[in-house]
């Protein structure tokens, strides 16, 4: 068994690492850990006012402070029935574009771009590529001197409050950024160009869902009401919970998410995924002309999004500051209301950022805060999986560390959000009826009971095999019956194979599990019954199409007996599969 | 003529737990950042660059709290190799608004509920602390986040081997040099007599209330603040939860204190 891991993640925000075990030619487990301390930030908000959350909550994360910000008023606004005037929206809305452009250009130029062209950083980068550099710091200089317009200062700035801003700028400085903006076009094209034509490996490919916000008004934006995913469904922003479904992992103290049981994605590429037909202008062209179908596969093209959103927002710019000019600034909206329940829901630069609140008596009662990465980390953990195990197949084995490195920065992580409350919640549990039938849809699977005759419930998988072989099922095998050199699924690479047997997954007896094969892995607590099952020659094809039945047991003394509830479940499994 | 890497200070930026607010606005300092970058041998900074070396350090600069046994280790170790170890930001001075569960039973009462009974299996869970809580800290940048102009003009003097200049009054001054009304004086809420001056007392000049999100000037008069609140009308649990939001240890004894105070 050996470890290949990065440690300390560099040019990423915050303190993480990755990591993947090898056992023979099998990546058996990646993680990706955030060392970053626990902070507790939704707990620290309980009991204070809303404006005091406001004050305290941007301090998650330095780089997406203002989406942080922008969140809480949105769901403090939403809890309190605050309307804010037009003016206001519009300066909302130029404070997150100003964040959306530093973040996005820090990312694909600082911290992405020099593995390109393979350098440490981005100052010695700037030897060979001074252009690009300049251009580099003086975007990020320009975004920046846009929030501390809006917000006051560079980073954690107060101006933003709920029902509106301390302060509107003046008309000069409002003039002074639109020319600025449009100055900067032939500029921001190349970035496109050159962030679009960069040459991304393929590898990892691999479809995944993407999930984003639902602007108004059918345009693209970074802010709505609604979530929209790549499979066409919509979730109301008060159901997110049916999207994100967070549970606490061992090795991070970010919670982690996954929908319908699968993991899925957000940031740039989400939001280009599922709304760049909607882009305009320059921007609109350059989606035409670089977006392909690998942008819906490969997460490193999460870098050319970021480039087309970067172009998004200096269009959109003027026009914001065009309606600004044209509105008087409002005063504070004051509000009166004391209870109330929101959700505010907006695009951080790295993704989906929920923030829920409940307020009761004039103070906070309920915190939940969502942040992309926590969502992204099952994702970024699946994706360098399956980069390992590919690179594996093709003994590659020396090139896994950089480009699991590479894939994780892709994600432009921000380690930071390490918050957390919400009550504990186990490992979402698959609807495994619907995923069973998928995968009977694919192709006849070979099926392998697993279990030990004489342990009651251990049992289970070796009697639904029996009985599956016995209603005339063919392909089916029993543990003691798989040779390695010559097991049944060996060159049939297409046909599913699934591994019945019982699992504790700590739940109710009966309950029933349906996981991806290579998840076994990485959850210590099911089983490791299956390991020797995995013949060494078992490759990414092979595992992709390999998954695990389970049935959580009620006991596993020993004895002939299987119990009532796991009877019942094999009953169920049995006419679902007969069916 | 520019000097050799050899002659150059070693200076390692580290961040602990905390929003990496104070590193990201080393990286926004976009026009001196290459000056920097000449001028010192950045021997370690991870958010910047790939190629970090934990060697000997002349200087140290620690972001963030102390919140894993891991960062703990870290920390220690990175106060043998340096010869100055400087703190910046309120995370590392004060312990940062996650360090406000003051207490040992608060904080784990409060961890159980976030995390629940799972066992972390990748670095031990520590209630958060100032790094002076575990090393010597030879100098303190406060701020959430530092701003530009001090750590430039810090950096630059310890560059050179002389101690930082920080302001040590508290953002009251700054609010008269830049002619703001008093905002006590209308009775809203402001924290600016006791906190730290330094960001120019920006909030003020925004209209809106000093939130103390760079923690308390040297020998703040924290009772006279209190009952000048108390006075305007807010209330006993509203003003000392005011005060404790980004102070986290740096204001400990005197909320310790108003424990026994009757309300």
């Amino acid at each position: 068994m050996k470890k290949i891991s990065v440690d300390h993640l560099a040019r990423v925000e915050g303190n993480g690492g990755i990591s993947a075990t090898i056992d023979g030619k099998i990546v058996t487990d990646v993680k990706f850990s955030i060392y970053e301390g626990p902070r507790l930030v939704e707990m620290l908000t309980l009991g204070k006012t809303p404006e005091e959350d406001v004050n305290i909550v941007p301090r998650i994360c330095a780089i997406c402070s203002i989406s942080h910000k922008y969140a809480a008023l949105r769901a403090m606004e939403n809890a309190l029935s605050v309307k804010v005037p037009a003016k206001v929206s519009l300066f909302r809305e130029l404070m997150h574009l100003g964040e959306m452009i530093e973040s996005h250009s820090l990312h694909i130029y600082y911290l992405a771009l020099p593995d390109y062209v393979g350098f440490p950083n981005v100052i010695a980068m700037a030897a060979k590529f001074d252009l690009e550099v300049k251009i580099a710091l003086e975007m990020k200089e320009f975004a920046n001197h846009i929030m501390k317009t809006a917000s006051g200062r560079y980073i954690h700035g107060e101006n933003p409050v709920i029902g509106g801003f301390g302060k509107f700028p003046s008309k000069e400085e409002l003039i002074w950024i639109k020319s600025r903006a449009i100055h900067f076009m032939p500029f921001v094209l190349k970035t496109v160009s050159l962030f679009c034509e960069l040459d991304y490996p393929d590898c990892p490919e691999e479809d995944t869902v993407f999930a984003c916000c639902n602007p108004d008004q059918n345009k693209y934006g970074i802010a709505g009401d609604e979530i929209i995913l790549s499979t066409g469904e919509a979730i109301n922003k008060e159901d997110y919970k049916s999207l994100t479904n967070e549970f606490v992992v061992s090795h991070s103290y970010a919670k982690h998410s996954r929908y319908k049981g699968e993991p899925y994605s957000v940031g740039a590429l989400a939001r280009v995924n599922n709304l760049g037909e909607k882009l305009k202008g320059e921007a609109g062209k350059m989606y035409k002309k670089y977006f392909n179908p690998r942008w819906k596969k490969n997460p490193l093209f999460n870098n050319a999004a970021q480039a087309l959103e970067i172009l998004y927002a200096f269009e959109r710019i003027p026009k914001i500051i065009d309606k600004m000019r044209q509105l008087p600034a409002p005063a504070i909206v004051l509000y009166k209301k004391k209870d109330g329940k929101g959700t505010g829901i907006v695009e951080a630069p790295r993704g989906l950022l929920i923030h829920s609140y409940e307020i009761s008596g004039g103070l906070i009662s309920y915190t939940d805060i969502i942040t992309p990465t926590a969502q992204n980390a099952e994702d970024i953990e699946r994706y360098c999986y399956i980069a390992a195990q590919k690179l594996l197949d093709k003994g590659k084995e020396s090139k896994i560390r950089d480009r699991m490195d590479l894939v994780v920065r892709a994600y432009d992580p921000c380690i930071s959000c390490s918050a957390h409350m919400a009550e504990i919640k186990k490992a979402p549990l698959d609807d495994w009826r619907t995923k069973l039938d998928g995968i009977i849809k694919k192709g006849l699977p070979i099926f392998v009971g697993i279990g030990r005759g004489n342990r009651s419930d251990d049992r289970a998988g070796l009697e639904l095999a029996l009985e599956l072989r016995k209603q005339g099922v063919t392909d089916v095998w029993l543990e003691s019956e798989i040779i390695e050199v010559e097991a049944p699924w060996k060159n049939k690479p297409h046909r599913p194979l699934v591994f019945i047997d019982a699992l504790d997954f700590k739940e109710k007896p009966g309950k029933m599990i349906l996981l991806p094969l290579h998840y076994i892995f990485s959850n210590t607590v099911l089983s490791h019954k299956l390991l020797p099952f995995i013949s060494s020659d078992m490759g990414y094809e092979r595992l992709k199409n390999s998954f695990v039945l389970g049935i959580q047991p009620e006991s596993i003394e020993e004895g002939m007996k299987i119990s009532e509830p796991v009877r019942q479940a094999l009953e169920k499994v049995l006419k679902q599969i007969m069916n | 003529m520019e000097k050799g890497s050899k002659e150059k200070l070693k200076i390692g930026i580290y961040e602990l737990t905390g929003c990496a607010g104070d590193a990201l606005l080393i990286l926004d300092c976009e026009k001196e950042l290459i000056d920097m970058f000449k001028a010192a041998d950045i021997q370690s900074f991870l958010m910047a660059k790939s190629d970090n070396i934990d060697g000997e350090l002349d200087v140290a600069l620690v972001e963030g709290s102390v919140s894993t046994e891991r960062e703990k280790e870290e920390l220690l170790d990175i106060r043998k190799r340096a010869k100055t170890v400087v703190a910046i930001g309120i995370c590392a001075c004060f312990g940062g608004i996650q360090a406000a569960f003051l207490d040992k039973k608060d904080w784990e009462k409060n961890f159980k509920k976030v995390y629940g009974d799972k066992k972390m299996t990748h670095t031990k869970p520590l209630q958060s602390k100032p790094i002076d809580a575990y090393i010597k800290v030879d100098y303190y940048l406060p701020g959430c986040p530092i701003g530009k102009e001090q750590f430039l003009s810090t950096f630059n003097r310890i560059l050179r081997g002389h101690p930082p200049e920080l302001y040590r009054f508290s953002v009251c001054v700054e609010c008269k040099w830049n002619e703001n009304d008093c905002l006590l004086n209308k009775g809203i809420p402001c924290l600016g007599p006791i906190t730290r001056a330094g960001c120019g007392s920006i909030c003020i000049n925004h209209n809106l209330p000093c939130v103390g999100c760079w923690g308390p000037v040297e020998e703040a008069n924290l009772t006279s603040e209190f009952h000048l609140l108390r006075e305007k009308g807010f209330d006993y649990d509203f003003i000392k939860k005011k005060m404790a939001n980004f102070s986290g240890t740096g204001m400990a004894d005197f909320l310790g204190e108003l424990k026994g105070e009757k309300k």
